[in-house]
């Protein structure tokens, strides 16, 4: 597993130093708040509600136990002992007293974690698909790009400063488990022609008010092009970006008003300046030996003469949590934080701890976190899955629900957030209530329910099967619902459903839809496929009759 | 790679008598300003392309800082320094001691802070790092891992 080497870690220190110094200069009362409100939010520091909270990098969804350990101490010790694992491959603690974030951040860099450009108008914490390096068909394991990418805009000196806040997904796997099209950037690896490697980029998605599906503004760049491309899509944006308009700043709205045509050659334009200066070029040495370091720690084994146990509670768990893994004798496991009443992607301190453990003795110490909000194992050996498993019951952490509609993504929500219209949780808690039925989640399959309070769409509702949109209407919380949402072998939108429908019936609703999904459902459909087909109309009738 | 600049601290008091022109006042009426010698003020939403093929007889450049959340300066740094190699000062205006770091390393020569920040020690603000993970106008100082 890759690690930061003294230097990195040095670099840590001197960047908490440095926030330090300003966080007491505010204390002090010599730094206002609109300066210190843009400091702080550069190192992954929000006022909420309640507390400030802090947002801490998982760079690629890549923890180790030694990490997992570190997070949960900061649970205990600067938070009400719990953590927010977040859709995007970070994690939130709700409770920080302001004074204390130096000395946390200190203890964080002591294992290689951060907050740095967790949020803020910069370049965000770079995802990947949590299973790279571990599926058949992958071009790449996108981790080795990510941190050669990270580092290259990691207090960037031109591009500190944007007009919005700019997130990237990085791709090398079949399907799109990153969702790279509703990123400010997504890229994609791919093998051109003559079978080299380069990237697609696809260039102003987003969700929000405005949803949109990032146009591919390049069908192809060469490896060690890609940072002077990237350098040019985000100088464009910086000149040109709107900085005017609040609700306008991210990237999606330049391209859309420019047209993608148009953003597109003005970006070649600048690019062809710099394509070929030495200094822009990818590290393609620096790669090789990253990739070293993210080699998988896992060599084939042979189990033959292994018999799997016969249990049907372990059957059940198995078939929605484990996945096959490409080397022979090991699995990949997923582990659901899901707990009614509780938001989705929370873990206390304890479970942490159990977590960080249970990798030590299974997973190569080794952990992943999941848009999803769940935690992977990586490389379980496939003898021991069911040892896993019986670990796992016995810190009720062997949920069921991975891969079914009670795996619900849901924000925060206005029990938390100061932004929120609506509250989330709750209605997660309702409709998992609901659905309380292994054998019914079972002939549902897959289906995905996301849960946003607010228009910002922390819970990427526009792309689940079901979203559901929080809103205050006349005082009252209403539900904005759309359907057949994608990312994973498409990127779509959902469609609006009809007019938004109030707290009380939101979840009688959402069971009307699968219910007609499950009346027009052919063999194994999926719900997105059952509504291309049928169409919105049949949804609209039974919902609204 | 491009020369390293060592950031003044303060204006050079060589550029002391040199006009300065508003970017509008310049680009309207180049011909008249192509045998003075002046420095030319930027404001952050100005088209700093447009300046270009007029480099060679332009003394000084001045970038306005004042809008904290602002970048386009920092480009328009970079287009100066990195870029079109620049070999006279780019002065940073208005600038924030929280930003030192991203302008002297976008290739500003020299700054005036705003009054805000007197009696504050710049060097904690400009040589926070010991090292840094990309090119720029002016690593100078800084370890380059990249």
């Amino acid at each position: 597993m890759y690690h930061y080497s003294p230097e990195d870690s040095k670099f840590l220190v001197e960047r908490v130093d440095q926030f330090e110094k300003q966080l007491n200069r505010h204390l002090a009362g010599d730094l206002d708040e609109a300066k210190f409100r843009s400091l702080r939010l550069r190192n992954g520091l929000y006022m909420e509600l309640h507390a400030h909270m802090l947002r801490v990098a998982i760079p690629y969804g890549t923890l180790n136990s030694s990490q997992l350990r570190a997070l949960a101490d900061v649970a205990d010790k600067y938070d009400r002992g719990f953590g927010h694992f977040t859709t995007r491959q970070n994690i939130q603690f709700n409770w920080i007293e302001l004074p204390e974030i130096a000395n946390l951040l200190r203890e964080l860099s002591d294992v290689g974690l951060h907050a740095i450009q967790t949020s803020g108008k910069a370049t965000r914490n770079i995802t990947a698909d949590p299973l790279s390096g571990l599926t058949e068909g992958e071009i790449e394991d996108a981790r080795p790009y990510c941190e050669l990418i990270r580092r290259w805009f990691n207090l960037h000196p031109e591009f500190s400063w944007l007009p919005g806040k700019f997130k990237i997904a990085i791709n090398g796997a079949k399907l799109d488990e990153t969702a790279l099209r509703i990123h400010d950037l997504g890229l994609r690896l791919v093998r051109n022609s003559k079978g080299e490697l380069g990237f697609s980029v696809f260039v102003g998605g987003g969700l929000g008010a405005a949803a949109m599906v990032g146009p591919e503004t390049a069908s192809f760049v060469a490896l060690d092009d890609i940072l002077s491309y990237l350098e040019s899509a985000m100088r464009i944006y910086n000149l040109k970006g709107r900085r005017d308009h609040q609700k306008r700043l991210r990237i999606k709205f330049l391209v859309r008003e420019l047209g993608a045509d148009e953003y597109s050659r003005l970006v070649d334009e600048d690019w062809q300046q710099t394509k070929d200066d030495p200094e822009l070029k990818l590290n393609l040495a620096e790669l090789e030996e990253l990739k070293k370091d993210f080699a998988l720690p896992i060599k084939p084994i042979n189990l033959n003469g292994f018999e799997e146990k016969v249990d049907f509670n372990y059957s059940i768990w198995k078939k929605n949590n484990v996945r096959s893994h490409k080397v022979p004798g090991y699995s990949i496991v997923n582990i659901s934080l899901t707990k009614l009443g509780a938001a989705p992607g929370d873990a206390t301190s304890e479970q942490m701890r159990i977590l960080a453990d249970l990798a030590e003795e299974y997973s190569e110490s080794e952990l992943r976190t999941t848009k999803r909000q769940t935690i992977v194992f990586p490389y379980v050996r496939k003898d021991q899955v069911f040892d896993l498993w019986q670990s796992l019951e016995k810190y009720g952490l062997a949920s069921p629900h991975q891969g079914t509609l009670a795996q619900i993504v849901a924000c925060p929500g206005g029990d938390y957030c100061d932004l929120s219209k609506a509250v989330s949780i709750p209605i997660a808690t309702r409709v998992q209530q609901r659905f309380d039925d292994m054998d019914k989640l079972l002939d549902i399959g897959d289906l995905n329910i996301n849960i946003s309070g607010c228009e910002n769409s922390c819970a990427h509702h526009h792309v689940a099967d079901i979203g559901l949109l929080g809103m205050q209407k006349n005082g009252e919380e209403y539900y904005q619902i759309t359907l057949a949402g994608e990312t994973l072998h498409e990127t779509n939108i959902g469609k609006k459903l009809g007019p938004s429908v109030s707290g009380d019936v939101v979840v009688d609703a959402v069971e009307e839809i699968v219910n007609v999904y499950l009346d027009n459902r052919e063999e194994e459909e999926r719900f997105t496929d059952v509504f291309k087909r049928i169409g919105i109309k049949p949804f609209k009738e039974k919902v609204y009759e | 790679m491009s020369d390293i600049l060592e950031p003044k601290s303060i204006v050079n008091k060589a550029n002391e008598n040199i006009e300065l022109v508003e970017f509008d006042e310049f680009i309207n009426n180049i011909n008249k300003y192509e045998t003075l010698g002046v420095g030319v003020i930027i404001q952050p939403s100005d088209d700093i392309i447009l300046l270009k093929d007029s480099l060679y007889f332009i003394e000084l450049v001045i970038l306005d800082f004042n809008n904290f959340d602002d970048g386009r300066g920092y480009s328009q740094a970079y287009f100066l320094s990195k870029r079109w190699g620049f070999k006279g000062e780019i002065i940073g205006i208005n600038a924030h001691l929280d930003q030192l770091q991203f302008m002297l390393r976008s290739g500003v020569t020299s700054y005036e802070l705003l009054e805000d920040y007197k009696g504050f020690n710049e060097e904690d603000y400009s040589n926070g790092f010991s090292i840094c993970y990309q090119a720029a106008a002016n690593n100078s100082g800084l370890k380059q891992k990249y």
